[in-house]
């Protein structure tokens, strides 16, 4: 990385922010300002009477892929630092990780 | 000291940095937006600039001045932070990527690394953005996009190591340079990695086999159905940046990056393949129907993710390097 603080990440990422927040704002002002009633400010409900409330996400399906996510996660970057050592090894480290795929496949099938 | 402050600076905020990029971004929208409808026999856009091409900058401005509206249930903060977020998380990965000279603004070793994660933090925040804006329709949508993100993202992190691998270097500048000067582009050498590439990108960007998390006649606009004035002009802005970011990545990755040829700048380049990669999405865009949420996990899961395996080992074994 660059020495210069001018060419550095975060303050690009603090830049890109900026200007974020600048286009907003010239929103805001320039937008214009209708009358204020109670449908305006209630949820899209495609004219039906629904309250407004959150849904409960199904964890438990979430947890099964947010699973296996983690392991290919992990071989994806055992395989992105196998740089220097390209060849059988890392091919070897992806079958250990698939291995613990098969030791899971009964969570997949529990349904 | 100074003078080479004032260059930088001009660098960051003019070319290639970020007045250059909006308006790149904006130019891309044209082009997909004019080269679908020639492909569904529309005009496409027509009337504002010559053939049309202000178009989106006029979308995005009429946009921006209408008015905010913010419901009561909503979450303030997250509502409110989301759409930024949703524009410079895009805008700070193109400083990666080798634009206009042969290498980037910022480069470091691993940077590609760094930039799977930013790809990461886009479908998290589009997820955050559907959470907070309390609607049945933008929950829906988000919970869609989680169930996305965990599909498409690791056959598209595992195919993007695959030229870092054949290179023998994390850091994309270096990954074009190694095709620029080996005269050997990747989507020669690793096919399969390019159209599973090209495939995890229209995910990411929710284009039409993967619109999913925003499907119109489903769920009327996904996560943004809350959204609307300046917030939508900043999410459909960030959305062009994400196209212009996915269309660069295709270009310095698979493509060759921008190449430096007699006395034909680099830029030059850069701009024929991203509008190459531009049009190919286009066309993908409009070839497909749009599939049900559990098609495309089963898909990614049962084909993507095996044949992006098949592709890492390839190269393992020494073909397509």
């Amino acid at each position: 990385m660059q020495i210069d603080p001018l060419i550095s990440l975060p303050f690009i990422f603090f830049l890109s922010l900026l200007i974020g927040l600048f286009l907003y704002l010239i929103g805001r002002r320039v937008g214009a300002s209708g009358e204020e009633s109670t449908n305006k400010f209630s949820p899209y409900a495609c004219g039906e009477d629904l309250p407004a409330r959150k849904l409960q996400v199904d964890v438990e399906k979430f947890l099964i892929y947010a699973v296996y996510f983690l392991i290919f996660d992990i071989l994806a970057f055992i395989l992105a630092t196998s740089l220097v050592t390209p060849g059988i090894f890392p091919v070897m480290y992806a079958a250990v990780v698939l291995m613990a795929v098969l030791i899971l496949l009964p969570l997949w099938r529990r349904e | 000291m100074v003078w080479e402050g004032i260059v930088a600076l001009l660098e960051i905020l003019l070319f290639p940095g970020f007045l250059f990029l909006i308006a790149l971004a904006l130019f891309y929208e044209w082009v997909d937006r004019k080269f679908f409808a020639r492909l569904q026999n529309r005009y496409g856009p027509l009337y504002t600039g010559p053939s049309g091409m202000l178009q989106p900058l006029a979308d995005f401005v009429k946009l921006l001045s209408k008015e905010d509206i913010i419901p009561k249930a909503v979450d303030k903060f997250m509502f409110n932070s989301a759409p930024i977020f949703l524009l410079s998380l895009p805008l700070l990965a193109l400083f990666l990527i080798p634009i206009a000279d042969l290498t980037a603004v910022i480069s470091f070793e691993g940077d590609l690394i760094f930039l799977m994660f930013l790809f990461t933090l886009v479908a998290v925040t589009v997820f955050i953005a559907g959470w907070s804006s309390v609607s049945r329709f933008s929950s829906i949508g988000g919970i869609r996009a989680g169930f996305q993100m965990l599909g498409y993202e690791i056959p598209m992190c595992l195919v993007m190591v695959g030229p870092a691998i054949a290179a023998k270097t994390l850091s994309i500048s270096e990954i074009a340079a190694w095709q620029a000067s080996n005269t050997a582009w990747f989507i020669w050498l690793q096919p399969l990695g390019f159209a599973i590439f090209v495939l995890c990108l229209l995910a990411e960007l929710e284009w039409i086999p993967f619109d999913i998390p925003e499907a119109e006649t489903e769920i009327v606009a996904g996560w943004m159905t809350e959204f609307g004035g300046p917030k939508l002009a900043l999410i459909r802005l960030g959305k062009d940046v994400e196209l212009l970011l996915a269309a660069s990545l295709i270009t310095s990755l698979f493509l060759g990056g921008p190449n430096n040829l007699w006395i034909i700048p680099p830029i030059a380049f850069f701009l024929l393949k991203t509008t190459f990669a531009v049009i190919l999405l286009t066309t993908l865009r409009a070839l497909f129907a749009r599939f049900r949420i559990d098609q495309m996990i089963a898909g990614a899961w049962k084909y993507l993710l095996p044949l992006a395996i098949l592709q890492m080992v390839l190269i393992q074994l020494g073909l397509g390097r």
